[in-house]
């Protein structure tokens, strides 16, 4: 009895001290989460309409001159995967891989530009070829990486090394949940609404000044950097919401393991004292 | 005078989204004036000065610099890179930086890609100063 007395005192002391990293870590998810959802909302409007804005151009569009509205060349597929740096985010960096696995299923010549740490480990992990890896850590990507970032796929886009883009980041929906999501980038014709690919409906005709080659050009940097640094931001909400979230479960359940095992360890206690009185009044009385 | 609708989003949020009668600012083309029922159109904005006169007449400038400009059945969107409303400018803050880009400029040593990054500064300096009616144009 004794012996397990002294197991349980030190389980109770584990668990008290896993209970205080992670509640630390929920504190300083939820701290930094207020920061981080203000950028989000802000820059939820812009990715939004942006997209919005975009499809209903590719719709509309009859122009294909610009090596950015035509339809893809060749079936090349460069993905740019958003996740954390670090783990201990509950579900939310296998999520996105996971959700990452289905979206490239049966494609084959795909390349990864990951951005974020989680993201680099797990591509280099599988051998799937990585387009650069300088944008590794998420929390340190500001609006001028987006720019260069923005620039590099342009241009090895318009050589013909790929011939779709497409962007893998986590939506946050809310507070307790985040839905990883893709979005087309790259060509425009991509973004098309599915009803309209096949049907030779007549289209809305827009006007393009000076003409619809130069507009994308100086058009799609900036839209893709304005996309990547928007999604850049939500997720990084996300990550640190679903942080928040496990580590509020983690501290929650360490708090119930506690109360079961101090619970137990009274009892033993308990016990070992009545047996103690017995054995005396035993003694005593023989 | 008829009016429409218009958002301005810029990656900062949402900077503008009413009722307007018209919005001029700089394309890469030049000045552009939308007003209402305008055809759908599509361009890149240039770097300058934006004029937005509201439904009931008062006029409001802006900074306003890169970024595409989009007519979607009457729905007029812009997209800038930066967007600064002249009442939100700090005229100190763009006057120092057109001060000091003049002076990286004036270095004659100074590499090309060094020199792209100063003149584009200066040009924002510019534009800021412009729309907020410091205009001391000596280029």
């Amino acid at each position: 009895m004794a012996g397990s007395m002294k197991a349980v005192k030190l389980r109770i002391k584990s668990v008290q001290s896993t209970m205080q990293i992670t509640k630390a870590m929920q504190l300083v998810a939820a701290s930094k989460l207020r920061k981080a959802k203000e950028r989000a909302d802000a820059s939820k409007p812009y990715l939004e309409t942006m997209l919005g804005t975009l499809t209903d151009i590719a719709n509309s569009n009859t122009d294909f001159q610009s090596p950015f509205t035509k339809a893809a060349e060749n079936e090349k597929w460069l993905y740019v995967v958003i996740a954390g740096d670090r783990g201990l985010a509950g579900g939310y960096n296998s999520n996105l891989f996971k959700f990452m696995e289905q979206e490239t299923k049966g494609r084959d010549n795909v390349t990864v530009l990951p951005i974020g740490k989680k993201s680099v480990e797990y591509f280099k992990h599988r051998n799937v070829p990585l387009f650069t890896e300088e944008y590794a850590e998420v929390a340190k990507v500001n609006i001028s990486d987006c720019f260069q970032v923005a620039k590099l796929i342009c241009e090895a886009y318009k050589s013909g090394e790929f011939g779709h883009i497409f962007l893998c980041y986590t939506n946050f929906i809310s507070m307790l949940s985040q839905v990883p999501t893709a979005a087309s980038l790259l060509p425009l014709s991509d973004l098309r609404s599915e009803d309209l690919k096949s049907d030779g409906k007549a289209r809305d005709l827009i006007l393009y000044e000076p003409d619809s080659e130069t507009v994308f050009n100086a058009i799609v940097p900036e839209y893709l950097a304005g996309i990547l640094y928007s999604s850049i931001n939500i997720s990084y909400a996300s990550e640190l919401a679903a942080r928040r979230t496990a580590m509020e479960a983690a501290t929650d359940n360490a708090e119930e393991m506690i109360d079961t095992l101090s619970l137990y360890y009274n009892r033993a206690r308990q016990a070992s004292i009545t047996q103690e009185i017995t054995e005396i009044v035993a003694g005593a009385e023989s | 005078m008829s009016s429409y609708h218009l958002q301005v989003v810029s990656m900062d949020g949402l900077d503008f989204d009413g009722e307007v009668q018209k919005l001029l600012l700089r394309t890469i083309d030049g000045d552009v004036e939308i007003l209402a029922r305008h055809t759908d159109y599509c361009t890149a904005i240039g770097m300058g000065t934006a004029r937005v006169t509201m439904e009931d007449g008062t006029e409001r400038k802006a900074a306003c610099i890169g970024g595409m400009l989009s007519v979607l059945k009457g729905e007029v969107k812009v997209f800038p890179t930066t967007w600064e409303w002249s009442e939100d400018i700090d005229i100190e803050r763009a006057k120092a930086a057109k001060a000091k880009a003049e002076e990286r400029l004036s270095d004659q040593l100074l590499d090309k890609e060094a020199r792209v990054r100063a003149e584009a500064k200066l040009y924002r300096a510019l534009v800021r100063l412009g729309s907020t009616g410091h205009q001391d144009r000596e280029k």
